[in-house]
């Protein structure tokens, strides 16, 4: 976890011992028997069951259905928010206007809105990525805000010493000087919409991991929650990964430890 | 935008511009409750949707009065903190441990860093099967939701404090347990503590959502779920803005005891 020891080869494989210990652990405590199925299966019960449904085909079909309303609605949200936070810190007008209902609307959580969202849009794929939008807008729209809010005056008083075009002082100076912590904000955002997708599947839907998930304990089927689980985890891990990957490969001017 | 750059300016000479911006806040505001009561007259078909200010006021009285409302409010209140105050401890021992042994580190590390890649409400029907639908879960939900940034903030605090506050400890020869608790601790209280409103906010959302998603018990998101699958848009506007507000009000409150609590700190601000 720490990384002065990731130069200590020894230590690093070490780090393999708990978890390898866990699933053995696991695999032996259903060997024997001590709890039903519906309570506890074992890690190979999990993966036959991942086989089968990848072989149905079934497993793609949620996880594209998950995939794609993530993909759309967490884009959508994170521009928005982006050009959002961008305007309201260089504009007055639009900081005196919308600011405070941006803030008070931001301390309601996401899940918090999920009965009102049911009732205005219904159970269908527009209240899902509705919640998806709310949670990365607000989230990005911070950042980007406080980003731009916090750039040195100088950079504004050189621009228009060299009466740089509106385009270029955001292209050269803007979006660049904002850059990092937006990344931050954009990541921060990411795993808040999972989390949230994954919650509305839970309770409404009627394809994707979630609903999966949520078939898995109405049938008692512990493998297919594992499954869920187990994936749910990934996915968040991966793309979490690329974002940090980004953090520090994407900012080339930034000086990396 | 330039003229408006002339009235920040000014804000620092005329005293009336700040409290003018402010009334400019609630303009959009007024705007949206405007609008909400023009669609909730204009016909039958979404009155239901858009509830009006009378009818919210009247389902204020009427939860209120059937005594439902503080039931809910306690119930959750209740479960965030006693989540908060399980979660939290066992975050803040296992963080310890971790940041003072360097074996448990190697140990312990790579599952808290495995576990807590699951999206938490993804738990919920691992949860649903192991513990049933009621209170237990959302407790251990809750206790979870918590445990998570006070492992981290304990073992990132620890170990950031100065190593010359460490060798302090050495040349009086401490003892491990006494640094900790004399060096260690003291040192890295402050930051302890940003991790604990970090929990607390965290606290509070994951008792809401698990709230909404186990379905059995009392709280404000099962009072919720019940509003909903009655069509009361009345009862969910009050709801929300009320979970809304006590998240604010807590962070602000654990904000204002933190700043009390380490008011021996000299920072720069």
């Amino acid at each position: 976890m720490n990384t002065k020891y990731w130069f200590d080869k020894r230590w690093r494989l070490a780090s393999f011992i708990s978890p390898i210990a866990l699933l053995l652990v696991w695999a032996w405590v259903t060997n024997m028997q001590w709890f039903s199925p519906q309570l506890l299966v074992s890690p190979l019960a999990v993966l036959t069951s991942f086989r089968e449904l990848v072989a149905s085909g079934e497993l793609q079909e949620h996880l594209q259905d998950s995939l794609s309303r993530l993909a759309f609605g967490y884009t959508s949200g994170a521009f928005a928010g982006i050009l959002f936070g961008i305007l309201m810190a260089l504009s007055r007008k639009i900081e005196v206007f919308f600011l405070p209902t941006f803030q008070a609307v931001r301390q309601i959580p996401t899940i918090a809105l999920i009965p009102i969202f049911i009732l205005l849009l219904g159970v269908d794929e527009v209240f899902k990525i509705a919640l998806v939008v709310k949670a990365a807008f607000f989230t990005v729209g911070l950042a980007s805000y406080e980003a731009t809010k916090g750039l040195p005056r100088n950079y504004f008083e050189v621009a228009q010493m060299y009466k740089l075009p509106t385009w270029t002082l955001y292209r050269k100076v803007i979006f660049p000087a904002i850059l990092p912590p937006v990344l931050t904000g954009l990541r921060i955002a990411f795993s808040r919409s999972w989390t949230v997708l994954v919650a509305t599947e839970l309770l409404a839907a009627d394809s994707g991991i979630g609903q999966m998930m949520q078939m898995g304990r109405e049938m008692f089927r512990l493998d297919i929650v594992m499954v869920g689980v187990v994936l749910t985890g990934l996915i968040g891990f991966s793309i979490d990964r690329v974002f940090k990957w980004g953090e520090v490969n994407l900012i080339p001017w930034r000086t990396v430890r | 935008m330039a003229t408006y750059n002339k009235i920040g300016v000014n804000k620092m000479k005329v005293p009336g511009i700040k409290s003018f911006n402010v009334l400019l806040g609630w303009v959009v505001p007024l705007a949206i409750l405007l609008v909400w009561e023009l669609m909730s007259r204009t016909d039958s078909n979404h009155a239901y949707a858009f509830a009006s200010l009378e009818q919210i006021y009247a389902a204020l009285l009427e939860i209120t009065a059937t005594g439902e409302l503080q039931q809910s409010l306690q119930a959750s209140v209740l479960r965030a903190l006693t989540g908060l105050a399980i979660g939290g401890s066992i975050g803040f021992a296992v963080g310890a441990l971790m940041a003072t042994s360097r074996i448990a580190d190697t140990l312990v590390g790579p599952l808290y860093n495995i576990i807590r890649q699951v999206p938490l409400m993804g738990l919920v029907p691992l949860f649903s099967l192991w513990t049933g639908n009621g209170d237990t879960s959302k407790l251990l939900m809750v206790c979870i939701s918590s445990f998570y940034p006070l492992v981290l903030a304990t073992y990132e605090s620890i170990n950031q404090v100065e190593s010359k506050y460490r060798e302090v400890g050495d040349v009086y020869k401490l003892g491990k347990l006494r640094s900790f608790f004399t060096i260690l601790l003291p040192a890295a209280l402050p930051n302890i503590f940003t991790g604990l409103s970090f929990a607390l906010a965290f606290a509070w959302l994951s008792t809401i959502g698990a709230e909404i998603l186990f379905n059995a018990g009392a709280g404000l998101g099962n009072m919720m779920m019940n509003a909903q699958s009655t069509s009361r848009m009345d009862i969910l506007i009050i709801l929300t803005l009320l979970i809304g507000a006590l998240g604010f009000s807590m962070n602000f409150l654990i904000g204002r005891l933190g700043a009390y609590l380490f008011r021996w700190r000299n920072l720069r601000t």
